[in-house]
């Protein structure tokens, strides 16, 4: 994801448009635009470029006011050219006049709430245009029978029966109304309002790879909620086109006056909510923090906020593509997530906890700065939070409900005060994260050294948690430090020093149990075929059968068969016809040869040693194993047919009960995506018999580790 | 796949009109009545002030989604001001419809180059401006909807156009694929080919590139190449940075058995066996003849791990009873599990404590005139840097730091 920043984010812009005059450029943040004019055509050949170059000159235009501009100007101050007109500073936006942007800006209708993309070499506006509904009123309408407080709007609204009022878009509901709303009052011109639509433009500067990842990060997040909350301010209150009208009538103002862009520009900011609130949106999400803005709209504060989230994890090594990554969680802990595991209730509760990222007094002080209703539980949560509690076991404290405890979790994850990862426990093996940046190691180093004195220096620490990966537990020089340790593991996680190694698991079939399993089903197989010959063989009558009861198994003696043939051709059939005869030996001859076929498999069968269970399979080099190569189950989960047997087949090879009930039980696991270092939390088990129970199998899987 | 093409004017009277467009009716209504009425892919009504725009945005690149947000309009609008035109200029827009998810930075100098060549055709002979209201060939010029339709025909099927429009003037054009810039090259990286240079090498290519792709083996680093083929180091890095842009080579790092090597997410493509993984893998690293088992190969595959190095490995597998040097080329191998992203290769890094806590003070250099091997010792540096920028084995960088002059312990190791 390429990341938005103040190179590639220049400024946003508020345009309005107006039934009578038009279209107006309302305000832009910041004041300045930084634009490199010369910086045109990133994308395009030298050539084409230099050819341009030479077209330019002839296309020089004396009405363009732009060119006139002297070239040693701050753009702050007013100039009155010797032809007496004043060139104002903000008449100018990223070097074009504003007003003929404000009309490239308030595109028609159809781009009503949908995406608007210009780009306008070098620059790129994004935005969402919000147009009036078409009755020309911005308030939304009161659902019918809801309290009827004279407006005339809804009195027209009760008329049509119209009320889809949940859908938050005013623009559909008008749609239905607007023909004969229009006819009917005349008057009701008076109240449609004179701003037909706004838009709140971002305008960028992407390279020329970016643009859609940028376009695309920036609309969905940003983009598309800021409108949307602009669109609500004015449908409750007509917040926009007073703020704007406010705007106005100031930098008219400041032009009679010459006023410095500067001066007025604090000025504006200082006055308007939403002039703040735009440059709110500019600050937080160019340095890709939250906007949190702040609409002091007439009826009550608005304080809606966006941001576009940041990833806190990568699943793999990012290459080298220069967007920089390091220093991120290394984890699959969320990658390997499948929409199964996802849907199965309370796996993310037993596997995840919340790791703060930042000290827990700092964000203590942080809730009770800012009181309400939910703080007291929420520092509660803080408070109860360990990042080695899973929330479920957070939730078993009976202090939170589960659902108090998902919500806060996700708040603190939203507000990017904290992130979920598996619960932190010191018999797992943590190693030095090969995503960590170590250009944070002089500064993490002092830190690390404030925070725990007694602790070794943080190189040797993670010179010894390189060095050959063990149990975290083994770091820690006794028992009494654990609690200390675990702490030093959270605050390594949380810098993203080290990552967890984790084992996955595949099961591995070895040739004695294919061999076995092979064997039993050729016998099954030739079992059932011999039933199922004598079925076919069998006479309408079923005494017959009661004359020849024949095991499955015992091999049948040739003549016995054959004399069993003809038999049933006796009785009831009619003998006189010839082609009845030919039909008969004909059938009769296949019969036989597929008796034929049948005893030899049989006997090849019976040739066949045997299968002799091994104590370990693993090493059964038995000359009739030769050429069988094991085999790899990928999904015991979701093992069928042959595989399903292998597994049962293993399954019968643990001598003790609890060997084979854990096998039954623990198979769902060997898929290579399920880390068996949270088998326990999954299963509510002991880790320790949960680990002994895993060992006993391990001739039986084949295992690989990373995070 | 250009979707349409077109040629806007402004005329004095009627305001912005499409003048030329192919396919007919892509944007107005055609004229043609042969032909069935289909649906415009764009509605110009909404659109004209975008493809004939107010001047202050007129010659340079513009373009626009429409409203469905289906298509993509990429225009040049042109303002050629001349006394000659009534109202003293002449507007025109020679512009490309895609559809919107198409990457339209090919396209961009295609847009440029119609602005630019019919612009300069109409300055020096009125083309454009003289063709109106004659639709016939009668001075022997292609009309332009015809000249459009084998622009746009040609760019679809070949990806490139060479179009005589006049006696003076060709359009000649190419759809070129953008390459993101490569990565830099560093001293210690091992280039692999993926392409057969002898196959397209002629001696017309540059001749420090040619050196350079001929020590190009999987084998030696940057450095022995520059060495080997006496050439710069920069510019054999310049040279291998250029390959790299054409994806025709990747680079690895220098293979040590005293190195260490780990798994990563990847391994499961290769357990899994994914487009045959392990049959190419097999066929990559056998000795001639000997051929080990998929289930051997995924074996070896997996058991790399944090704090192994390849020799442990390698002894590991000797212990189970499994020859491993027997059967496959263990370099190969690696390298495979590197390519394919199963690996990854774990490095050796040196921090010195007391250089770390004069970085943290601002001193970037606390001793003045040290030993070279100091500036290493921030824990930012692997050892494969400094055994190909010093030139010393592991064994000597380590022989090198014990003599360093810094208190004792005050050196630590660490694997990442």
């Amino acid at each position: 994801m390429s990341s938005v920043n103040s190179d590639n984010f220049l400024a946003v812009a508020l345009v309005i448009n107006r039934s009578r005059d038009g279209p107006a450029f309302v305000f832009h943040y910041p004041a300045q635009v930084q634009h490199n004019a010369t910086d045109t055509g990133a994308g395009a050949d030298l050539e084409d470029i230099l050819l341009e170059r030479l077209v330019q000159p002839a296309n020089h235009n004396p009405s363009v006011a732009n060119e006139q501009l002297p070239r040693q100007w701050d753009r702050d101050e007013h100039i009155v050219t010797d032809s007496g007109s004043q060139i104002v500073p903000w008449e100018h936006v990223a070097g074009f006049p504003a007003r003929d942007l404000a009309g490239m800006l308030t595109p028609a209708r159809p781009y009503h709430k949908t995406l608007f993309q210009l780009s306008l070499d070098p620059l790129y506006c994004v935005s969402y245009p919000i147009h009036v509904p078409e009755n020309g009123k911005w308030k939304k309408q009161k659902k019918s029978g809801k309290g009827n407080d004279g407006d005339k709007a809804s009195t027209v609204m009760d008329d049509h029966g119209v009320s889809n009022e949940a859908d938050l878009s005013s623009g559909k509901l008008s749609d239905n109304s607007k023909d004969k709303d229009s006819k009917k009052d005349g008057d009701e011109d008076e109240k449609r309002s004179s701003m037909t639509m706004f838009n709140l433009v971002f305008i960028l500067r992407p390279k020329t790879h970016e643009v859609k990842e940028l376009v695309d990060s920036l609309y969905v997040n940003v983009v598309k909620k800021a409108n949307k909350a602009y669109k609500y301010s004015q449908q409750q209150s007509d917040f926009i086109w007073k703020e704007s009208k406010r705007i106005l009538a100031a930098k008219d103002k400041a032009r009679e006056e010459q006023r410095k862009m500067s001066s007025l520009w604090k000025e504006i900011l200082q006055i308007s909510s939403l002039a703040a609130s735009m440059q709110e949106i500019y600050t937080a999400v160019s340095q890709n923090k939250i906007a949190a803005l702040h609409l002091d709209t007439p009826l009550g504060i608005l304080t809606p906020s966006f941001q576009i989230p940041v990833p806190f994890y990568v699943a793999d090594i990012p290459e080298d593509s220069g967007r920089d990554q390091s220093g991120l969680w290394l984890t699959t802990a969320n990658a390997f997530l499948s929409q199964d595991t996802l849907e199965e209730p309370g796996f993310l509760d037993r596997n995840f906890a919340l790791l703060l990222m930042d000290d827990e007094k700092k964000i203590i002080a942080e809730l009770q700065s800012d009181a309400d209703p939910s703080t007291a539980s929420m520092v509660e949560f803080v408070r109860l939070s360990k990042p080695t509690m899973s929330f479920h076991q957070v939730a078993q404290s009976n202090i939170l409900t589960l659902s108090q405890v998902r919500r806060f979790a996700q708040h603190f994850i939203y507000w990017r005060r904290a992130i979920a990862i598996p619960p932190l426990h010191a018999r797992d093996v943590y190693i030095v994260s090969p995503n960590c940046d170590p250009r944070r190691l002089p500064q993490d180093s002092v830190e690390w050294q404030r925070l725990f004195p007694v602790a070794p220096p943080l190189p040797n620490f993670l010179g010894e948690l390189s060095q050959s990966p063990r149990p975290y537990k083994h770091f820690c020089p006794s028992k009494a430090h654990r609690p200390s340790y675990l702490h030093m593991l959270a605050w390594l996680m949380r810098r993203g020093w080290v990552t967890q190694l984790c084992t996955y698991a595949y099961v591995v079939v070895w040739p004695e149990i294919i061999y076995e399993v092979d064997y039993e089903m050729e016998a099954e197989d030739l079992a059932a075929a011999s039933t199922s010959s004598l079925e076919q063989a069998k006479p309408p009558t079923i005494v017959e059968e009661h004359e020849h009861p024949l095991s499955p198994t015992s091999t049948i003696d040739t003549a016995q068969q054959q004399q069993q043939q003809q038999q049933p051709s006796s009785p009831p059939a009619n003998p006189s016809s010839t082609e009845h005869v030919a039909e008969r030996a004909r059938l009769e001859r296949i019969a036989t040869k597929a008796h034929h076929r049948a005893t030899e498999r049989a006997i090849t069968h019976a040739r066949k040693t045997p299968p002799q269970p091994t104590p370990h399979p693993s090493l059964n080099d038995a000359p009739h194993l030769k050429g069988l190569t094991p085999h790899i189950i990928l999904d015991a989960k979701k093992a069928t047919g042959k595989e399903a047997r292998y597994l049962s087949a293993i399954g019968k090879r643990f001598t003790d009960d609890r060997g084979k009930q854990a096998w039954q039980l623990f198979c769902k696991y060997f898929d290579g995506r399920c880390a068996l270092e949270r088998v326990a939390l999954q299963e509510d088990m002991k880790r320790k018999e949960v680990w002994n129970l895993l060992t006993h199998m391990t001739e039986y899987v084949l295992c690989t580790r990373h995070w | 796949m250009i979707q349409g093409i077109f040629y806007a004017r402004f005329f004095p009277q009627e305001g912005p009109q499409i003048v030329a467009q192919s396919p007919p009716g892509c944007i107005t209504t055609s004229s043609d009545t042969t032909l069935p009425p289909r649906p415009p892919l764009i509605d110009f009504d909404i659109l004209r002030e975008y493809i004939i725009p107010r001047q202050a945005f007129c010659n340079r690149y513009l373009t626009i989604n429409s409203p469905d947000n289906k298509y993509a309009i990429l225009g040049h609008p042109v303002v050629i001001p001349h006394a000659k035109y009534m109202r003293n200029e002449f507007i025109f827009n020679f512009g490309l419809i895609l559809d919107v998810d198409v990457d339209q930075v090919p396209y961009e100098r295609v847009v440029r180059r119609l602005a630019t060549t019919f612009s300069e055709m109409e300055k020096q002979n009125e083309y454009l401006s003289q063709t109106e209201g004659r639709a016939d060939e009668s001075n022997g010029r292609r009309p332009i909807e015809g000249l459009l339709e084998i622009v746009k025909e040609d760019l679809n099927n070949y990806g490139e156009c060479m179009i005589p429009v006049d006696e003076a003037n060709t359009l000649n054009m190419k759809l070129f694929p953008h390459h993101p810039n490569p990565p830099v090259v560093k001293g210690w990286h091992v280039p692999v080919s993926k392409t057969k240079f002898a196959d397209i090498m002629d001696p017309t290519w540059d001749l420090t590139l040619q050196k350079v792709i001929s020590h190009i083996d999987g084998v030696s680093d940057v450095r022995r190449i520059a060495h080997a083929a006496s050439v710069s180091l920069d510019l054999a890095k310049t040279a291998l940075r250029h390959l790299l842009y054409y994806d025709t080579i990747l680079l690895l790092d220098m293979f040590f058995f005293g190195a260490c090597y780990a798994s990563r997410p990847g391994i499961h493509d290769f357990v899994s066996n994914v487009d045959g993984m392990v049959e190419e893998c097999a066929g990559y690293v056998s000795h001639a003849g000997r051929r080990p088992s998929n289930f051997h190969l995924i074996r070896l595959m997996t058991s790399f791990v944090p704090g192994k190095t390849v020799l442990e490995w390698l002894w590991a597998h000797h212990e189970a009873g499994f020859e491993v040097l027997r059967y496959i080329d263990v370099r190969r191998f690696v390298q495979f599990g590197l390519i394919k992203g199963c690996l990854y290769r774990v490095h050796k890094h040196v921090v010195s404590k007391q250089y770390l806590a004069g970085l943290a003070t601002g001193q970037s250099r606390p001793v003045e005139g040290a030993d070279p091997i100091q500036q290493y010792t921030d824990g930012c540096h692997h050892f494969d840097q400094i055994i190909t920028e010093q030139d010393l084995t592991d064994e000597e960088i380590m022989n090198k730091l014990k003599t360093l002059p810094v208190p004792k312990g005050d050196l630590a190791l660490f694997y990442r």
